[in-house]
């Protein structure tokens, strides 16, 4: 009895101190998911994402002279512990990252009860871009339709698609079916034919039905929106039954360089769209390096840390970042809340020299944000793997948002109407 | 001292076959109920009703009619999350066509479309028992999820293939949907789960519960003293699947207020059966008990570091949960085979011998 007394005093003691640590500080936590499947692409996310903001709190002093704290809470991809988790740091959150398209689907509606950004870095809803309806969500700085509309764009660029056959080799879950409507649209415009090939969640790891069917089809390209151990599986499928590498091309979760290491040089050729680029050359990678990896305070490793997706998690946060300092510039006040972290968000300006000045140079291409545009259409870049690495080969891709604008106006509306009564944004124009 | 029963007379047949012939039984019942229907809500935070409380009650109402399956009639199943899928898309169907519906009739209403799918596969069970009758249930497993997916019709023609729960409100006062309040609907889902744990209390004490038990315990001798096997069988089935359909309704309705089909899943339906088999098989109690533990218990493992102030990442919080959970699991099957129901009976009987054993 004694001991749990003084167990409960211990608690109530620690309770209390972190009371006074919190009286200034920017909470953002993140929902992460190291543990459970889909970890191999989580650890590097989420370790870039936090090095990121340690490393402004090392070298700065946080943000504004208030110190970030980017807390995760470990979700493991399950939806159910990602509701607890989100649940669990509401209270004084700032904002919200729900890290899975399950997740997000579920946080959605609730963010617009419980009043807290949503930020969703090129994942989730599509139209989600349409900021009116979705006023609390975020997956900027680009989404799946920009990124279908810019791999079509890079093969358009190579030669003309009419009559073409082109395999949709998909996840068959909420994720995969995303970006259907603008690739069905496209193909109609461009004449070529479009044949989804679904993979079920339980043979991710085992597509040789779906090889098989591609091997049939003898299509000119396989165009692959996959997640996971699925990447991994339709790479080395793709290798066995020696389909041209360079006709393969993937959404920015299909470009994870531990899937590719697999089958190394016999990668070579395989491209994936990309909002984001690891150039390991560019100033924040070195205060990195001074200030978070020499010091000690982080998880990563060397090899991890020139791929990709860590790359990615920096340039995640760097977003974040901005978003809280315009919105510490426009509310004059260093402790910003959550409300006004929405309007940061969706008045971010990363003009090319913005992007130099963060130390970001040739690691995510410039962007603006509106209150009706929520999602910024940065556009991307086409990456390739060499054999070793991914290296740019296109030119920075704009997608023709215009196209599906419409669309995506529509969705949304569909959305809020099922969902009703459904808040909008007020006063947000063009 | 406590559970004394001396001095407690039973006059009549009635009193002996009472649902709780030692009173003290009654008093803790009442304290029980006492603080899930006013202390706890009333004292509860945003995060314990949507983490704790609804979830416990309702895995451990899906446990319970997985229970009246597998503990009281003896048929091994393991569909259990595809027939919740059913009630959950019934009930999803039902609101999006009748939007006036009102939504508890909805979710009511909606265990009848599982009852129907889950008599269908159970007509199996006619002819094949144990191990062989579970494997029928899984195909129900994969064939049902399946349908989930490619139905789009059951989605209203989604483009993400998944449900939204709609904002519903009984006379104003939103019960389902994002702009409903937890404590509402942490009531919704104990009057429900409270009407059926009652329900299934007298079934199972009942003239249908001693057929189940007879043909559980050996189906040829039933047989031959006047059971009707395949009336038995079949009740069985479709209580069993209205009970779990309406689980699933409040599942998605209640408490996750979106689904995909991938949601019900054989992990799903695997640790429902985890829940009736650590809580005790043909008791209603040990579903609550298994739920505690299951959904309940990790929870709490993750408070705990935070709470003591010991900085452990929360990956390695995650992983050690895994860790105690899966040993606590082990263990209490190894001191308890029968579940922590049976635990709680031979406590309750040391009880009332203690401070005088024989």
């Amino acid at each position: 009895m004694k001991q749990f007394t003084k167990l409960a005093f211990a608690g109530v003691l620690a309770a209390l101190t972190a009371g006074a640590a919190q009286a200034q500080e920017l909470y953002t936590p993140n929902l992460a998911y190291r543990t459970g499947p889909f970890a191999a692409t989580g650890i590097p996310l989420m370790n870039g994402q936090s090095d990121y903001m340690a490393m402004l709190n090392a070298r700065d002093g946080g943000i504004g002279g208030v110190m970030v704290n980017a807390e995760e809470c470990e979700t493991g991809y399950s939806t159910e512990k990602g509701v607890e988790c989100y649940e669990k740091t509401k209270g004084k959150a700032i904002v919200t990252q729900p890290w899975s398209t399950g997740i997000t689907l579920q946080v959605l509606p609730k963010t617009n009860v419980d009043m807290i950004p949503i930020l969703a870095s090129g994942y989730g809803f599509s139209p989600m871009m349409d900021g009116k309806v979705f006023q609390w969500a975020y997956n900027t700085p680009a989404g799946y339709w920009d990124a279908a509309d810019m791999i079509i764009q890079y093969l358009e660029g190579m030669e003309s698609l009419d009559g073409k056959t082109i395999a949709f080799l998909h996840l068959d879950h909420p994720f995969g079916k995303e970006p259907l409507p603008v690739l069905e649209a496209l193909a109609e415009e461009k004449g070529f034919t479009l044949n989804p090939i679904p993979v079920g969640l339980k043979e991710m790891q085992n597509q040789s039905a779906q090889w098989l069917q591609i091997r049939r089809m003898r299509p000119d390209y396989v165009v692959m929106w996959g997640w996971g151990a699925m990447n991994a599986g339709a790479i080395t499928e793709a290798v066995k039954t020696k389909f041209p590498m360079e006709n393969m091309l993937g959404v920015w979760w299909s470009g994870h360089d531990a899937d590719l290491a697999i089958v190394g040089e016999a990668g070579k050729g395989y491209k994936s769209i990309s909002w984001s680029f690891p150039n390991l050359d560019a100033p924040v990678m070195a205060d990195i390096k001074k200030h978070v990896i020499d010091a000690g305070l982080s998880k990563t490793d060397e090899t991890e840390m020139k791929g990709v997706f860590y790359s990615r998690g920096i340039i995640i946060s760097a977003i974040l970042a901005e978003g809280i300092r315009v919105a510490q510039a426009e509310y004059d006040v260093a402790e910003i809340n959550a409300e006004q972290l929405r309007w940061g968000l969706e008045n971010i300006n990363m003009t090319e020299a913005r992007i130099e000045e963060l130390g970001l140079t040739g690691m995510v291409p410039p962007f603006a944000t509106s209150c009706s545009n929520h999602t910024g259409h940065s556009g991307g870049w086409m990456l390739e793997w060499d054999g070793e690495k991914f290296v740019k080969v296109s030119e920075h891709l704009t997608a023709n948002v215009a196209a599906y604008t419409e669309l995506a106006q529509q969705n949304a509306k569909d959305y809020a109407d099922a969902n009703a009564p459904w808040p909008m944004a007020e006063g947000c124009e063009g | 001292m406590l559970y004394r029963t001396a001095g407690q007379y039973k006059t009549s047949y009635e009193a002996d076959q009472a649902l709780f012939p030692v009173r003290q039984d009654a008093v803790l019942l009442g304290i029980i109920l006492l603080f899930v229907w006013v202390i706890f809500p009333l004292t509860a935070s945003e995060f314990t009703f949507q983490t704790l409380l609804i979830p416990i009650l309702i895995y451990s109402l899906a446990a319970l009619g997985l229970n009246i399956l597998t503990g009281y009639a003896g048929q091994l199943s393991l569909g259990t999350a595809a027939f919740m899928g059913v009630g959950a898309y019934a009930c999803y169907k039902m609101i999006t066509l009748m939007p006036w519906m009102n939504p508890i009739v909805a979710i009511l209403l909606s265990g009848f479309f599982s009852a129907g799918v889950g008599v269908m596969f159970g007509i199996p069970s006619l002819r094949i028992k144990g191990f062989y009758l579970a494997i029928a249930t899984l195909a129900a497993q994969f064939f049902l999820v399946w349908l989930f997916e490619k139905w789009a019709w059951l989605y209203n023609y989604n483009a993400s293939g998944a449900i939204q729960v709609p904002n519903l409100d009984i006379f104003g006062l939103y019960v389902s949907g994002p702009q409903a309040d937890s404590i509402v609907q942490y009531y919704v889902v104990l009057f429900i789960v409270s009407l059926l744990t009652w329900l299934c209390i007298n079934l199972t004490r009942g003239n249908l519960g001693r057929t189940w038990k007879a043909t559980r315990d050996m189906d040829i001798a039933a047989e031959l003293i006047g059971i009707n096997l395949m009336r038995s069988k079949l009740t069985a089935f479709a209580i069993s699947s209205y009970v779990v359909g309406v689980a699933g309704a409040l599942f998605v309705f209640m408490w996750r207020g979106a689904a995909e089909p991938n949601l019900f899943d054989i992990p799903l339906s695997f640790r429902i059966l985890f829940i009736a088999i650590i809580g005790g098989l043909g008791s209603i109690m040990g579903n609550y008990l298994g739920a505690i533990l299951i959904v309940g218990l990790p929870v709490v493992l993750n408070l705990l570091p935070e709470t003591l102030g010991i900085p452990i990442s929360s990956s390695m919080v995650e992983h050690l949960n895994i860790m105690i959970v899966g040993s606590l699991i082990v263990f209490f099957l190894i001191v308890e085979p029968h579940g922590l129901a049976q635990l709680w009976r031979l406590l309750r009987e040391k009880l009332i011998l203690w401070p005088f054993p024989y």
